[in-house]
């Protein structure tokens, strides 16, 4: 009897937990972003706890974050309020799916990322939510073996490469750090900072003879990097264990090391090559698909987005930065302050040479990092011939904008149509 | 070691016997204990300790990792439903998967051979491609977010199993005891009960943890079909591969903790289907 009476009330309780999650109408946030587990925390209770409605957020893996959106799509009818993902996830996505945001009266207060949140058609697909890029940082305490003259804040290639060199020959073992893992975002400094420094460009001079020397950098860098780096993909966790005292990663993938021991690391800006300091964006933006549940309660939760209040609650929580204009405050955590300060450095440095996103790629934007990936794999890996290797490649790069048609995009030149690999 | 005659080899050689044996014993328990150890060390050790090497071997009982999970929004929500669904599912896969077992091992069918074939044909597509068309079937039938759709999938997923595990169950127990007990009075459904059912228990306990397992590890399905009524895996284990190293490894005891006390609930079932039984 008692047993029974318990059971009765165990199924009850359930049955009314059931019932007070029904009767939530909460917008279901659906992110790629903010996904490790502190990162949501501070996104609920910090950043949408604000929002009067309440807000569901939910942060996925991009292949369920994506499964589960064209599902709704094609279901038409869905419980996804909002979307919350990168630029390049966006462009992957047919533009109808979304709903147009052009007369929300919210923007960024850039012009570049205005025009990239269009994905190429004439209105605003995804409104620019936050923003982000990739840097360098140290441990202070591979700062004694910085080659002489250096400046760490504006190093070029080869002070690097002897500056990883003289820490690999003081530690006895290779102590660059480089995010090639599996979930290592390896192929944007390729595309970003090593292309563009040595080339001016990414798609054009893919196989030029100044790409060749560039690879041949990457080699000697690769000679002093720790070669467990096939296996790192958050650089914090090799700074804080000396695995690596000198690495290049995304701002928030290195917030940790800055947030638990802000006086032993670094922030420094990207090195330089022979054309300039080359360096990319992360562009995060928020979209409304077409199956919200509920379109003015999804639209006004953007409209809080873009609040300078939220994003700098989102700086904090995150570590990706506003794209309005703020006022930034002084209470900012460790990681903020290093990694806005190098970000700063590098885009104001004389010889800076900000590349874009990878733009109009639509689905072939993974190809597109893939062909990057391999012939890093190839040619650092496997120790393949550079030359070889980049004609190979060659092919494969320009199906993939023959295919797409997408014009070149900075530091590229302007083209008429796909841009060429020449 | 090298005079040693012939006449005294063989109780040399049982000792040697005994020393691997005792060896192979320690490394098998050390394979699986260690890890976990230090799963368990590391949760309960603070960020520091954590990046730190080499690891203590005794934990600091640092609970900070731990009391982030308890603030976390939904865990136990996230859990309980994880149980249901694991529940839900080891039910439903030995109630449809034992009777398909019955049927494989005791008679001839036309077609047998393509229905085992086609059982394993379940597995056979990755979960990521057959979870779209799945998604949108289940958001207009009103499957959709529910723990009995996503138990349905999961179940799906263990069938196979416990199909392949009960029939090699009743292809062991010979039909003569069957026939003897029909012969004794027993109706089919008796001989079943009374004679098969006691013999393929630990068997069917053995399948049965099969599917609670598949369940419950089971990511991409579960993060596409449920949205309020996320699991725990589900609820976790994306979030946790890019977390830092220390709510890793404090998330993963968490996943693995529940698991684990399940095994050992029923582990005597299991046992004595290797026939060490302790009933």
């Amino acid at each position: 009897m008692t047993l029974y009476s318990k059971m009765l009330g165990a199924a009850s309780g359930i049955a009314m937990a059931c019932t007070a999650f029904a009767a939530q109408a909460e917008t279901l946030f659906w992110s790629t972003q903010a996904k490790p587990v502190e990162e949501a925390q501070a996104m609920r209770e910090q950043v949408l706890s604000g929002f009067a409605d309440g807000v569901d957020y939910q942060p996925n893996d991009g292949g369920p974050w994506l499964t589960r959106l064209q599902a709704e799509l094609q279901a038409g009818s869905g419980t996804i309020g909002v979307l919350g993902a990168l630029h390049g996830d966006f462009s992957a996505m047919k533009p109808d799916d979304l709903v147009d945001l052009s007369d929300m009266g919210v923007m960024s207060a850039s012009g570049t990322f205005n025009d990239l949140a269009k994905l190429g058609t004439d209105s605003m697909q995804y409104i620019p939510w936050m923003q982000a890029s990739y840097i360098m940082a140290a441990n202070k305490d591979a700062l004694q073996y910085l080659p002489d003259g250096a400046d760490i804040n504006a190093l070029t290639y080869d002070q690097l490469i002897a500056w990883a060199a003289n820490a690999h020959e003081a530690a006895d073992e290779p102590k660059f750090g480089f995010p090639a893992g599996p979930k290592g975002l390896k192929h944007r400094f390729f595309q970003g900072y090593l292309y563009p420094s040595y080339t001016n460009g990414v798609v054009r001079t893919f196989a030029s003879d100044a790409a060749v020397t560039a690879w041949e950098k990457m080699r000697e860098l690769w000679a002093h990097t720790n070669p467990a780096s096939t296996n790192f993909s958050f650089m914090q966790e090799q700074l804080l264990s000396g695995d690596a005292w000198i690495v290049f990663d995304h701002t928030s993938r290195l917030a940790q090391a800055f947030n638990e021991r802000p006086d032993d690391f670094v922030a420094f800006p990207a090195p330089a090559g022979p054309t300039g300091r080359g360096f990319m964006p992360v562009l995060a933006g928020v979209a409304i698909p077409k199956t919200a549940p509920d379109m003015d309660a999804a639209k006004a939760l953007v409209e809080y987005m873009l609040k300078p209040e939220t994003q700098i609650a989102t700086l904090k929580a995150t570590n990706f930065f506003p794209v309005v204009d703020v006022a930034l405050p002084d209470d900012l955590p460790a990681s903020v302050k290093a990694a806005g300060d190098a970000v700063a450095k590098m885009s104001a440095s004389a010889d800076a040479n900000p590349g874009l996103l990878p733009a109009g790629l639509g689905d072939k934007g993974g190809d597109f990092n893939r062909v990057f990936v391999d012939s890093f794999e190839r040619i650092v890996l496997a120790g393949q011939d550079i030359r070889t290797v980049l004609d190979d490649q060659k092919g494969t790069l320009a199906a993939i904008m023959n295919e797409t048609g997408a014009p070149c995009w900075a530091p590229d030149a302007p083209s008429e149509g796909a841009c060429p690999v020449e | 070691m090298t005079v040693v005659t012939t006449d005294v080899a063989a109780p040399d050689t049982r000792k040697a016997g005994r020393f691997v044996y005792i060896s192979a014993v320690a490394l098998l328990c050390a394979w699986v204990l260690v890890p976990i150890y230090f799963l368990l060390i590391n949760t309960l050790s603070s960020p520091e300790t954590v990046n730190s090497f080499p690891k203590p071997f005794i934990p600091e009982f640092d609970l900070g990792s731990l009391q982030f999970f308890a603030g976390f929004a939904g865990m136990l929500t996230a859990l309980k439903n994880s149980v249901l669904v694991a529940g839900m599912t080891m039910i439903m896969s030995i109630l449809i998967g034992a009777p398909a077992g019955y049927a494989l091992s005791r008679f001839d069918f036309r077609g047998k051979e393509l229905f085992r074939l086609l059982i394993l044909l379940t597995r056979a597509f990755p979960l990521p491609l057959l979870a779209l068309p799945l998604a949108v079937m289940f958001i207009q039938t009103g499957l959709d977010d529910t723990v009995f759709g996503l138990a349905l999938v999961h179940t799906t997923l263990a069938i196979p199993f416990s199909v392949l595990i009960t029939f090699s169950l009743f292809s062991g127990i010979p039909i003569e005891l069957e026939e003897a007990a029909w012969t004794l009075g027993c109706t089919r459904l008796t001989a079943f009960t009374k004679v098969v059912l006691p013999l393929i228990l630990p068997g069917i306990t053995a399948s049965a943890i099969f599917a609670f397992v598949i369940s419950w590890n089971e990511v991409f399905a579960a993060a596409v079909l449920t949205i309020e009524n996320r699991t725990l895996t589900a609820f976790l284990l994306q979030n946790l591969d890019t977390s830092p190293l220390h709510l890793k490894f404090a998330g993963g005891f968490i996943l693995v903790v529940p698991a684990l006390i399940f095994i050992f609930a029923v582990r005597k079932y299991l046992f004595a289907m290797w026939g060490i039984a302790n009933r």
